[in-house]
């Protein structure tokens, strides 16, 4: 988590990006003082919401950054996320997937593939694949890495956080035990078709960026319509 | 107008600029009347997922800066319980506007009720204080919705409008005042330097100073139990400081939040304690009555939670009976009962609403209790 986290601080400064006006909304796993010295805004708000409430954000102060980090993302989350993704939500959002509820190590989520080794009885779920639902669905850019792929991880942030539209980057980081497991076992596949990324048992997790593409945004789509029928009269919403 | 459209003017003359919705009966009005009128100011509405990520995402928006409200029935109000816990612990202006029906679940939509009274106060989890209004016409309905605003801003919390649906498609005259009539409360910001700034620090009004956010000020906010910082903190000296606070802020001003209005309650025996579109009826059930020479009275309810607890006690004291009508089985009754501490016989009468506009029934209640006597 903390090499992430390191990563997205490289990343804010190779894109450029002004730090003052970025947030980062998370939901309950992300420990604030880990944070701290990103010198962001900090949002933690209920488990898999901070999709919906940095969509309020941005609507409110288009002027503003989101960045969303999530592990519940793809349970309780899940509907936020493809409708978000649908939308074009200027949203820069990292799924952290370690396989478990970080806090509460006994349980299993659906990014899970946990005929492995670190449960005493297997899932016998399909993990979801994210980069697959998140291009199905319209994200301007999708990528994968694990955590200790770690210059990749800053060129994808820096690259990815200047972009208009939804952007996911889901990076593989289960307990520090076998993060090294999980980079070995892994093969740079970049442009992949997302529907051969899913993450399966004795196969090589599939990372690298697999969409980058120009989509409009919701704010546009809801500008361009009301200027079409409101005319002048319309007050757009526009970063400053 | 009718109500609905008397709310979503009351919702703009208040400032709000941000709408985040999921379709719902019978309060679609509302979000339509908001839609077509925000865009002449600078104001932003957006259909959401679900009702969860309506209210996340006005939550959202009141930290970005602008005063923001949802709209919803029910089912929708159900799904928004968590985020009004999280807006109680983030401490977050925001309105939310509940045109209820009748029943649990879907129940009848296009029927009006007002089962969510005890919803609006208990309905998220963990201890809480919250603040739900009563209009009971299209002009209260602009009113209302305007001291909503003010007071969510004044003690940073969400509040709910708890109207009807009879009260929503009613149609009266409504006065719209003057913009610069109008008494707007502004949020209490801070204006330190940006490195000083604690996001829980308060003063005598218990409330905490708010930024926007995205302006370098570096601050954390979460729904877990947090220190003056913002940060996580678990146990429990910072749990009674954190959450104690948060029911005071609310009990110990009690007194500036709660409004009723009284009448024939000078020499009353008997008492009918009402709000929403069935006050209409009771005090109409009232003045008859009155002519009768029974000599009863009537206190309807504008704000229903916090409660006029001290109010009802001593009029209770007062009065032999008291009879609380509702179009529920039962729930702002339970509260009357238990303020008038036995000090007086209290009745409940039910509601139905074809029945609500004769007002037959509280009359017939009236007249029982006058002949008891």
């Amino acid at each position: 988590m903390d090499k992430i986290i390191e990563a997205f601080h490289d990343g804010i400064n190779k894109s450029g990006r002004d730090r003052e006006k970025m947030c980062m909304v998370t939901d309950i796993a992300y420990d604030p003082e880990v944070v701290d010295y990103l010198g962001v805004d900090l949002f933690h708000t209920n488990r898999g919401r901070a999709i919906a409430f940095a969509t309020g954000m941005k609507l409110s102060n288009p002027n503003l950054i989101l960045a969303v980090f999530i592990g519940d993302m793809a349970t309780l989350g899940g509907n936020h996320f493809v409708h978000a993704a649908r939308r074009n939500m200027d949203l820069f959002v990292v799924c952290v997937n370690d396989f478990r509820y970080r806090k509460v190590a006994a349980q299993e989520t659906p990014g899970d593939f946990s005929r492995l080794e670190f449960s005493s009885y297997c899932s016998i779920e399909q993990p979801l694949n994210l980069p697959h639902l998140a291009r199905s669905n319209g994200a301007v850019y999708v990528a994968r890495w694990t955590a200790l792929h770690h210059e990749d991880l800053i060129n994808s942030m820096a690259e990815a956080l200047p972009q208009a539209g939804f952007k996911l980057i889901e990076v593989i980081s289960p307990k520090p035990e076998l993060l090294e497991f999980f980079y070995l076992n892994s093969e740079i596949k970049h442009g992949e078709d997302t529907a051969k990324v899913g993450i399966e048992e004795d196969k090589k997790i599939v990372v690298g960026k697999f969409v980058e593409r120009e989509r409009e945004t919701f704010i546009d789509a809801y500008n361009k319509q009301h200027y079409k029928v409101l005319g002048d009269k319309f007050i757009k919403i526009a970063a400053e | 107008m009718n109500g609905n459209q008397a709310c979503a003017e009351g919702s703009l003359a208040a400032g709000c600029r941000f709408l985040g919705f999921y379709p719902i009966q019978p309060c679609f009005e509302i979000v339509q009347h908001f839609a077509d009128r925000c865009v002449d100011v600078d104001g932003t509405f957006i259909q959401m997922e679900d009702e969860i990520s309506a209210l996340a995402a006005v939550l959202g928006a009141s930290w970005a800066g602008k005063k923001a409200m949802t709209v919803t029935s029910g089912p929708g109000f159900s799904l928004m319980m968590e985020h009004v816990g999280l807006g109680v612990m983030l401490e977050t202006p925001c309105v939310i506007i509940e045109s209820q029906r009748f029943g649990p679940s879907e129940g009848y939509p296009t029927q009006a009720g007002s089962g969510d009274v005890m919803q609006s106060r208990w309905g998220s989890h963990g201890d809480y204080e919250i603040i739900t209004l009563s209009p009971n016409c299209p002009q209260e309905m602009f009113d209302l919705t305007v001291r909503a605003f003010n007071l969510s801003e004044r003690y940073r919390l969400p509040v709910v409008v708890l109207a009807d649906k009879a009260v929503g498609s009613m149609v009266e005259a409504v006065i719209i005042p003057k913009a610069e009539d109008l008494r707007l409360k502004k949020r209490k910001r801070y204006s330190g330097p940006k490195g000083k700034y604690l996001p829980y620090e308060y003063d005598k009004d218990l409330v905490p100073w708010m930024v926007k956010a995205g302006q370098g000020y570096r601050f954390h906010v979460t729904g877990l139990t947090h220190d003056e910082k913002g940060y996580p903190v678990m146990n429990a000296k910072c749990q009674e400081w954190n959450v104690h606070r948060i029911i005071n802020k609310v009990r110990l001003f009690s007194d500036d939040i709660i409004d009723y209005e009284e009448g024939y309650t000078e020499d009353a025996e008997v008492l009918v304690v009402c709000y929403g579109s069935v006050s209409r009826a009771a005090v109409r059930a009232v003045r008859q009555v009155r002519k009768e020479g029974i000599r009863a009275g009537f206190f309807r309810l504008k704000t229903l939670w916090p409660f006029p607890e001290q109010r009802i006690l001593e009029l209770a004291r007062q009065v032999r009976t008291i009879i609380v009508p509702e179009m529920n089985y039962g729930q702002a009754f339970l509260e009357v009962d238990r303020c008038s501490r036995g000090k007086a016989e209290t009745i409940f009468v039910h509601q139905d609403f074809p029945k609500v506009r004769s007002g037959v029934d509280i009359i017939n209640a009236i007249r029982k209790a006058d002949v008891k006597a």
